[in-house]
């Protein structure tokens, strides 16, 4: 009985592992694919350097955010560990997640303060594109 | 359902490492600046880094990763300090001078005897 309930949340783990992974990578390629878009119309339209920074910083955000959900994968996965080779490896792509996280968030506030520094004439927040009229 | 996701992964890491060369190749021609493009070459290459750990990678697939990250942090790290000295420099320069026009005009104004 309790061998089947093991198994039982073992698959159970397993297919919300792969649910939120798959939610993470989603958003990691739409942040992709939407930063994209947003060089390529920056790039053809404004050809100015600061237009380029808010879409670094929103590319930024997407990132972070799928990186959030493969922590939650990663710390599901803890549940079922069956081995030290997978808990090791598990624990060294947890650590590079973490640390990415960590060194994104300080890049995002960096960038912001920065932008603060240099557009005093504009302040605001510089990934707000509502301010200058384009919808992102 | 684990292998699908990975495949998946896999070939959407290799569309985003284009869509990083297009992106810095596009910034580069558009605004001249190295440094710029190759902030958004490397977020983006970041990116398709994190796709490839998506599933169940090996040692050798976090280990690249792992590097392919740490070398990123490390350029980003020396573009800004960088720029943030090369900045600071150019902003300094004209208070120095303006400084030492100061100083002669107040000591021409007011030599020392008068004081």
């Amino acid at each position: 009985m309790r061998r089947r309930v093991e198994e039982l949340l073992q698959e159970l783990v397993n297919v919300l592992v792969v649910i939120v992974e798959a939610c993470g990578a989603a958003v990691i390629i739409v942040g992709a694919v939407w930063a994209f878009l947003l060089f390529l119309w920056v790039g053809l339209r404004d050809r100015s350097t600061r237009a380029f920074v808010p879409v670094r910083l929103t590319l930024g955000r997407f990132l972070a955010l799928g990186l959030e959900f493969q922590l939650a994968a990663d710390i599901l996965k803890t549940a079922v560990a069956p081995s030290w080779e997978e808990i090791g490896q598990l624990a060294a792509i947890a650590a590079i997640r973490t640390a990415l996280n960590y060194f994104l968030g300080k890049e995002i506030a960096e960038e912001r303060r920065q932008i603060g520094e240099d557009g005093d004439d504009s302040s605001g927040d510089p990934t707000d594109h509502r301010r200058t009229g384009r919808t992102v | 359902m684990s292998s699908t996701l990975a495949a998946v992964t896999g070939t959407m890491s290799q569309v985003v490492a284009a869509i990083a060369l297009v992106s810095g190749g596009l910034a580069l021609a558009v605004t001249r600046r190295p440094a710029l493009a190759l902030g958004i070459l490397l977020d983006l290459l970041v990116a398709a880094g994190l796709l490839r750990l998506v599933g169940d990678p090996g040692w050798r697939t976090v280990a690249t990763v792992a590097i392919v990250i740490a070398i990123r942090h490390l350029v980003t790290y020396g573009l800004r300090l960088g720029a943030r000295s090369w900045k600071e420099t150019r902003k300094r320069r004209p208070d120095r001078t303006r400084q030492r026009y100061d100083d002669s005009a107040r000591h021409l104004l007011r030599p020392a005897w008068r004081r």
